[in-house]
């Protein structure tokens, strides 16, 4: 009960939109899996938490569809990291995946707050 | 292919770097952050979960090809029944013992019931027999004219044999041996389709008199008697003091018409045989060879017409009608072990469905502290009928594991088997663990995995994602639903067990009625032997029983032998010989059958030895002997059937076929009935004679072969050495055989039921082994579940006596539906092993009821240890128990 409690305050990342969170991410450069989930917990205002065991799924399934590539580099602390990173086609489905999410958001808005549409 | 799994596995080996690196970087930043190292490993390993389940997730987004992903289940699979070794030892014992019961007596019934006899074509062989129309005269033996009109007259046949049994005395060899054999037509092997492993076949024309001096040995004779030696062919051996050439060594496993005939030579056809007087005698089995595509029912309805014709032409013999009666050979050797084979089987099913329904229950319960994982992957993109695989991938291998073990137990248990198995059941050395029967072990081991994962998968593959999600792993509570489905195979555990026991239960009722039958003489401190006195040595009446009053004179005098008594059949010895008579004073009546019933010849001392009653009048004596008037003793059985409200002693009978110098036999006693045919068979009408008064015509057979009893003061076995070597003493080349105590002989006589309540009991307290473990586990499982319900029920006023109850109750209350159930099963299913029972009706109340209060006290025992658990639980924590 405790331990969960402290996570109340994070929400989970709605299904299918974590993929477009990882192709964003890494429009930024390569970044590894760690990487990822830290720069997403950071640019949100530490409000998405991406759950580890949805990340690494995900990474391979994007890496298995040709969005991302990956490769073996050092890291600044001389370790081995497998680090991601787009492909032109990721490049086209991440403005695929952009264009639907703001149409949806566009749709929750005018739902929400139907005086501004 | 290869490198393929190369590939894997340095995707793998990449896949736990890149988890490990990770968890580093994680770590690092939160020691940088200040935090102590132990708790930082603590909370990133909690943060992050089930490592094996992310790569494992992960690894399913690789997308694999079929074989690769049951590779994948299948290691995931062994994983995941390493971690639980308990739940995996359990569920393999309890597959092991339901798959290799049924492997174990499926070898059995295949090899006895299924697989084809070792004959050539064996579907088309017949056994033919005679019928004469009347009561106990169904089916009986055929008579030599009878079996020339079957081999003259019928077309449906291409071969048609006879043979009988018959004992030969083997002397001229170091060791004189009683031996079984059969007197046999020339064609019989040519009619089997089996040819000699060596030497020839008996050659039409060696029937005729003076030609039949040959002989075809068993393999096992050849080997045990003459070194395997092949020369032996063209050889003379002495045979009832006869020379017999050798001419042929049958192939080992060649057991006809039994498993111990040893010798076959051509039964010699004197015209005699052939003449009509000899209609009447019924002496030949017979064996035909259907012609090709002639069905069975072409060839009754041939000889059917055929048996008219020969009742219009002997009308004085077949006064009431003549029919033939073909039956396939299979079901005459099978004979009435199939019901036994078949109850057997059906119990071991039984069995496997009750293991099958405990596998089943544990998988549930472990399925829903699975739940979590099985959402996670279900969230993840994972398909039902994906999860459904990896849940069925799991139960098939743990049911090929149970499998692989029922092999072993199986491979174990038909030895065990044949150990206990009684001689009389046909074809037993036939018996083995075959190809057939590991092919049956791993199809039903496959079948059985999928049967009781099935349930567990559908469950657990429709998960309310969000719901379990939601929760920790524990938290998700079962639906109804589950929790019927359950239940209901907790319930049908116990009806089953109840149908197993119940039959158990009446065959260990029949077995006991057997042993408290009174058998009508006594079966302790008695050893009994048969001596065959070869024509060519005892010629005489006078030399026989010359003989046989030495042999009674030297073994009584014997130290420990206090009686000693002679008689030509021996109860349970399975030798009969029946003779129709007439009673003085009443005429025969045209159209009905002269009385007919056992003869048995007997010495002066053989009641006496054997503790058979006179009831009234008088025993023999030494004094009835040929010169004295001739006399019988008969039994009350006898005595009911002909002279039920008179005196019948003093009156007088009368045999077909006595010397002329004989006239009428008076009764002089009255003595108790004796089951001759064991303690299960009826007590029939019996005459006893004295051997010592030759009686009949064509030979002087009362006395050409005795069986000796011999009454000791201690154990009769210990006798035996002594009993021989006077006999041998006496005449070395006289064979002894049939040595048994009447003690063995009467154990042997229940054998085969022995067997197989036995049996059916073994599988019977497996039955209940698994039921209480099944309910066990249930209730147990119900008690975790409920942990919190209980505390809230403590906290709320409820003693500890009320939630023993409540778990208890409910413990019972499914066992209760379940034994109920099986009481009405077992109502239905035991009906058909009537024909097994003795003295027990099918439905014998105090068997249930005996069954149904001790399957109760297994479940409350089962339901006590769980509900102590409930009672001992602190309220507080139960309450706060998620």
């Amino acid at each position: 009960m405790a331990k969960r409690e402290k996570y109340q305050n994070k929400i989970e990342i709605l299904q299918g939109t974590l993929d477009l969170l990882i192709l964003q991410t890494l429009q930024w450069g390569p970044q590894h899996g760690y990487g990822i989930s830290q720069h997403i917990r950071a640019n949100s205002g530490d409000v998405l938490s991406v759950d580890t065991g949805s990340l690494y799924p995900a990474l391979h399934r994007l890496e298995r569809q040709k969005w991302i590539s990956s490769e073996w580099k050092m890291s600044e602390n001389n370790q081995r990291v497998k680090v991601y990173q787009l492909t032109s086609t990721g490049k086209k489905q991440l403005a695929n995946e952009r264009s639907r999410w703001e149409q949806f958001t566009d749709a929750i808005a005018g739902i929400l707050d139907p005086a501004k549409s | 292919m290869k490198s393929r799994f190369w590939r894997r596995n340095r995707r793998n080996e990449e896949l736990e770097d890149e988890i490990n690196s990770h968890l580093r970087m994680a770590a690092r930043d939160r020691l940088e952050r200040g935090e102590a190292l132990r708790p930082v490993e603590i909370d990133v390993r909690r943060e992050i979960g089930n490592v094996e389940l992310i790569k494992e997730v992960t690894r399913s987004m690789w997308g694999t090809r079929s074989l690769e992903q049951l590779s994948q289940d299948l290691r995931y699979g062994a994983r995941m029944m390493l971690k639980r070794p308990g739940f995996t030892i359990v569920a393999v014992i309890a597959l092991a013992l339901g798959i290799g019961a049924n492997s174990a007596i499926f070898s059995v019934v295949n090899s006895i019931l299924l697989r084809p006899l070792p004959y050539s074509q064996p579907d088309r062989l017949m056994t033919l027999w005679t019928s004469l129309k009347r009561p106990g005269y169904e089916k009986i033996s055929v008579s030599e004219p009878e079996y020339v009109d079957f081999k003259q007259r019928s077309k449906s046949f291409e071969e048609i044999a006879s043979y009988h049994q018959r004992g030969l005395n083997l002397t001229g060899v170091d060791e004189p041996e009683r031996l079984q054999g059969a007197e046999v037509s020339p064609n019989l092997f040519a009619t089997l389709g089996v040819n000699p492993l060596f030497g020839r076949n008996f050659l039409s024309g060696e029937e005729q008199p003076g030609h039949g001096q040959v002989v075809i040995l068993s393999h096992r004779l050849w080997q045990q008697r003459f070194g395997s030696d092949r020369s032996l062919v063209g050889k003379s051996i002495t045979l009832d003091g006869k020379p017999f050439e050798v001419v042929g060594v049958m192939p080992p496993g060649f057991e006809f018409p039994t498993r111990e005939t040893d010798i076959w030579t051509p039964f010699e056809v004197t015209s005699e045989f052939l003449s009509e007087n000899y209609r009447g005698s019924h002496f030949q089995q017979i064996v035909g060879r259907l012609k090709e595509g002639v069905t069975l029912q072409q060839a009754r309805a041939e000889m059917d017409a055929i048996a008219d014709q020969m009742a219009k032409q002997s009308p004085t013999i077949y006064r009431l009608g003549y029919g033939i009666v073909i039956s396939p050979m299979r079901d005459e050797i099978i004979g009435d072990i199939r019901p036994t084979l078949l109850v057997l089987f059906a119990a071991v099913g039984f069995v496997l469905l009750i293991a099958c329904a405990n596998v089943a229950n544990l998988l549930l319960s472990r399925a829903a502290a699975r739940q979590k994982e099985v959402s996670v992957r279900a969230a993840l993109g994972a398909s039902r009928v994906r999860l459904m695989r990896q849940f069925l991938t799991e139960s098939v291998l743990l049911s090929l594991i149970g499998g692989l073990f029922g092999l072993l137990l199986a491979y174990w248990g038909v030895g065990v088997l044949m150990s206990l198995a009684p001689s009389n059941i046909p074809r037993t050395d036939e018996i083995r663990l075959d190809l057939g029967a590991v092919a049956f072990t791993i199809a039903l081991s496959l079948a059985t995995g999928i049967f009781f994962g099935l349930a567990p998968a559908i469950h657990v593959s429709k998960p309310d994602l969000n719901d379990a999600l939601k929760s920790g792993v524990r938290g998700s509570s079962d639906s109804a639903g589950k929790h019927r489905f359950r239940n209901s195979l907790v319930v049908a555990e116990f009806a089953m067990t109840v149908v197993l026991l119940v039959g158990a239960g009446l065959m260990i009722k029949s077995f006991i009625k057997l042993q408290e039958v009174n058998p009508g003489f006594s079966t302790n401190n008695i050893v009994s032997l048969r001596l065959v006195l070869p024509q060519s040595r005892y010629s005489t009446f006078d030399k026989q029983t010359g003989f046989f009053k030495e042999v009674n004179a030297k073994l009584a005098s014997l130290p420990g032998v206090q009686s000693v008594g002679e008689i030509s059949a021996l109860p349970l010895s399975g030798f009969t010989n029946d003779r129709s008579f007439r009673i003085e004073g009443r005429p025969e009546i045209p159209g009905q059958p002269n009385p007919d019933e056992e003869i048995r010849f007997a010495g002066p001392n053989y009641f006496a030895t054997m503790g058979i009653p006179l009831v009234r009048g008088r025993l023999f004596t030494e004094r009835d002997n040929a010169d004295a008037p001739r006399v019988a003793i008969i039994d009350e059985a006898a005595k009911m059937r002909y002279w039920p409200n008179e005196e019948a002693i003093g009156k007088r009978i009368i045999y077909n076929g006595m010397q002329s110098t004989v006239n009428w036999i008076e009764i002089v006693g009255i003595v108790g009935n004796v089951k001759h045919n064991g303690p299960d068979a009826k007590e029939d009408p019996e005459i006893y004679l004295p051997y010592s008064q030759p009686l009949f015509m064509s030979s002087n057979s009362n006395v050409s072969a005795l069986f000796i009893v011999v009454r000791t003061a201690l154990d009769p076995s210990k006798t035996i050495p002594a009993i021989r070597s006077e006999i041998t003493l006496l005449d070395k080349d006289q064979p002894i055989s049939n040595i048994k105590t009447m003690r063995d002989l009467l154990d042997e006589s229940v054998a085969q039921r022995r067997f197989s309540m036995l049996l059916l009991s073994i599988f019977a307290a497996v039955a209940v082994v698994l039921a209480s473990v099944g309910i066990y586990g249930i209730m147990s499982y119900s008690v975790t579940q409920r942990t919190n319900e209980i505390g809230i029920r403590r906290a709320l006023g409820a003693s500890t006596g009320d939630v023993f109850m409540m778990i208890v109750t409910q413990g019972m209350k499914l066992s209760a539906i379940g034994v109920a159930l099986g009481v009405v099963g077992a109502i239905g299913l035991t009906r058909l092993m009537s024909t097994l029972l003795f003295n027990v009706q099918a439905t014998d109340p105090t068997i249930f009821i005996l069954i149904a209060s001790l399957l109760v006290v297994v479940a409350l025992a089962a339901c006590v240890l769980p509900a102590r658990r409930a009672i001992k639980l602190d309220p507080m924590k139960a309450l706060r128990y998620e």
